[in-house]
């Protein structure tokens, strides 16, 4: 069952099995392999649940409701809007499904930099393969193509770039474009939807808008203690504790880091909170001259990857498309007063497509700030920022082959581009410093690192803290480097091995 | 929505002076209606006043079917938004607020003689681009909160959608 904070009417104290914290894709799985199992399963999430005849379908609803910081948290320097979901079911309530499977060369970084152990492309194939037909992830067919999408397809071809429809966790998908503001068919193959679902089917409890404090773990049995919130009031109406041999922390590359650091656990690496990564993200703007409707049909549903690990260095860039509904529209777009006023105005036949970088040598930091809330923060490297460049480049370049008459970027100063010969030129010259373009993620990962090393990782091999038995990570914190692919299905899968492992290796941890 | 934490000043730094919160606000508020007043949970009147004039320029005058942002109630919507945001984000924009409206640092940084809400309209516009494009990088970071605030709470309301042709998630 799920309790919601408003159906919560007294402190909580429970023991379990397994205490969860984070619905999301780390903790979703978790929950159903380890309920059917046989474990008595609790589940805490700090965001709300919601189902999907009650979502609103409107941005301000659905930033107030289902998003960290009702979809305000940012770097300490506002350089980066981090965009995270805060539900039951995570950030898979709000993302634009986008599926795809960890690349190889990202796995064999894993195995020969960190020693990660079982993650080897054949080993984690049958975890990819599972997530794909539970959540029934499949590409779309050439004609369900929205014109964003549409544009990416067309220029890329015609640049002689490689371009193709992604997998998408959908079933009897509408396109009704909501997938950010909470799918209202069900059609989205969602954490909460599946993973969850199937977990209470086996007993599990979920307490929603239940914020988790600290871990206290002395001795075999941890407790995990926090509050329960108001979901309209927002403010704290009870305290809940829960006792339990086992604690898997799942509440995201931001927020699990920030609950070990306050709890003074798993960090004798001096490890936890670092290594931030985020696919730092960064867009550019088609104008047409025919309507294109950028918050209509399917937000993602191809990509271009050609420029992704090119010169087998790691690093790289990946196209995709992005939905620019009106506040997100209003706020992306350069400038202000008049001129961004005149701007808005082209708004229907605007193309947008996100430029996504894969790190390499840029990073970030978790850390806890004076009122115990995630302070984050992220230094671009070089070689990234000549990444970037390039990807706004060739973004471009792709719109004005697939007709755009002018395209725009994200850079605070009006930066206009209607030819490649001004693309190269401007965007050379453009400056890239703190606020002066604007940069989003949706893909915060690599907080408490996975490794064989306990000097230089929080967790092992199989989610694991190296300082406490019993207490695992399994989240995107975990993730060694940056991805280069959206991370929902990484995630999945290594969420699905580790839980598998603990339920077969129960009696050695527990 | 759409902004965040550590606006202007980072956790256990302090950028800006703290004094700016002593120097007394001028009394621009007096004419502000009791209704109004009565409806703020964040924002002093002088902030209200500020933010509102703010985001007049921000989000642009009104135009061919589209509104003011005093007709869409930016500045009461931004008061009840941040009336419910994380203490570090509400102690940034009274600060923020403040440094940017007061005349004795629209003088320190821009060498301007008068509070923001008293310049004109022009002013107004050549101070925020000053803002926007300032080699200071707090400066560009408190005009990237102000204008994430002032177009979030323009374009999340309905009646700003009819001029820019949005019809809504999940219209068709």
């Amino acid at each position: 069952m799920i309790l919601r904070g408003s159906d919560i009417t007294k402190p909580i104290r429970e023991t379990a099995d397994v205490c969860i914290i984070g619905s999301g894709c780390g903790g979703g799985p978790v929950a159903k392999i380890l309920a059917e199992a046989g474990k008595r399963v609790i589940v805490v999430e700090a965001g709300s649940h919601v189902t999907p005849e009650e979502f609103v379908l409107t941005e301000e609803s659905a930033f107030s409701n289902l998003y960290q910081q009702r979809a305000g948290q940012a770097t300490e320097d506002q350089a980066v809007l981090v965009l995270q979901g805060k539900a039951v079911g995570g950030s898979t309530v709000i993302n634009w499904t986008t599926s795809l499977r960890t690349p190889d060369f990202v796995l064999d970084a894993w195995q020969k930099r960190f020693g990660v152990q079982g993650i080897s492309p054949k080993e984690i194939e049958p975890y990819f393969e599972r997530v794909e037909k539970y959540l029934n992830i499949h590409a779309e067919p050439d004609e369900r193509h929205n014109n964003l999408n549409r544009v990416i397809l067309d220029g890329a071809k015609k640049l002689g770039y490689r371009a193709h429809a992604n997998g998408r966790n959908v079933k009897d998908c509408n396109a009704l474009g909501a997938c950010g503001v909470g799918c209202p068919i069900g059609a989205k193959q969602t954490v909460d939807l599946t993973y969850i679902a199937d977990a209470i089917k086996s007993g599990t409890t979920v307490f929603a808008n239940c914020h988790a404090d600290t871990i206290k773990a002395s001795g075999k049995t941890k407790r995990v203690t926090g509050s329960v919130i108001d979901p309209v009031s927002h403010k704290a109406k009870f305290d809940f504790s829960i006792e339990a041999p086992v604690v898997v922390v799942a509440a995201s590359a931001i927020h699990s880091p920030v609950l070990l650091l306050k709890s003074g656990v798993a960090n004798s690496s001096g490890e936890v909170g670092k290594h931030l990564t985020f696919h730092l993200t960064t867009a550019v703007l088609g104008v047409f001259d025919r309507p294109m409707y950028p918050w209509k049909g399917i937000p993602q549903s191809a990509m271009c990857d050609e420029f992704l690990n090119k010169s087998g260095d790691g690093g790289g860039f990946w196209i995709e498309s992005v939905p620019a509904t009106a506040a997100l529209a209003g706020l992306s777009m350069s400038g202000f007063g008049k001129r961004h006023r005149a701007m808005i105005r082209s708004y229907p036949n605007v193309a947008a497509s996100i430029v996504l970088v894969k790190e390499i040598d840029s990073e970030g930091r978790v850390i806890v700030n004076s009122y115990g809330r995630p302070s984050i923060s992220y230094k671009q490297g070089w070689k990234d920022l000549q990444y970037l460049k390039q990807g706004l480049k060739e973004a471009a370049k792709i719109h004005i082959a697939a007709g755009a008459n002018e395209v725009y970027t994200l850079h605070t100063k009006e930066t206009r581009l209607t030819s490649v010969e001004e693309i190269d030129k401007k965007l050379s010259a453009a400056s890239y410093g703190t606020n002066e373009i604007a940069f989003y993620s949706a893909h915060p990962l690599g907080t408490c690192r996975m490794g064989e090393d306990p000097r230089a990782s929080v967790v092992n091999s199989h989610g694991e803290t190296h300082d406490v038995k019993g207490l695992f990570v399994i989240d995107g914190s975990i993730t060694c480097t940056s991805l280069g692919v959206n991370p929902q299905v990484t995630l999945l899968a290594l969420a699905e091995k580790h839980g598998e492992w603990l339920a077969e290796n129960w009696k050695s941890v527990a | 929505m759409l902004f965040g934490s550590g606006m202007l000043v980072p956790t256990g730094q302090a950028w800006i002076p703290t004094s700016a919160g002593l120097i007394p606000q001028s009394a621009f508020a007096r004419e502000l209606s009791d209704e109004v007043r009565r409806q703020l949970k964040f924002f002093s009147p002088d902030e209200y006043l500020i933010l509102q004039s703010a985001a007049e320029r921000i989000v642009g005058p009104a135009s061919a079917g589209a509104p003011s942002a005093a007709e869409i109630d930016v500045a009461l919507r931004a008061d009840a938004f941040l009336a419910g945001a994380d203490p570090e984000i509400q102690e940034q924009f009274h600060l923020l607020l403040t440094v940017f409206n007061h005349p004795v640092f629209t003088f320190l940084f821009d060498f301007r003689f008068s509070a923001f809400v008293n310049m004109n309209d022009d002013e107004k516009d050549s101070y925020i681009e000053d803002w926007m494009t300032s080699p200071i990088a707090f400066r560009r970071t408190a005009f990237v909160g102000l204008k994430r605030l002032c177009m979030s709470m323009y374009y999340t309301d309905a009646r700003s959608w009819p001029a820019i042709g949005y019809d809504g998630v999940f219209a068709q």
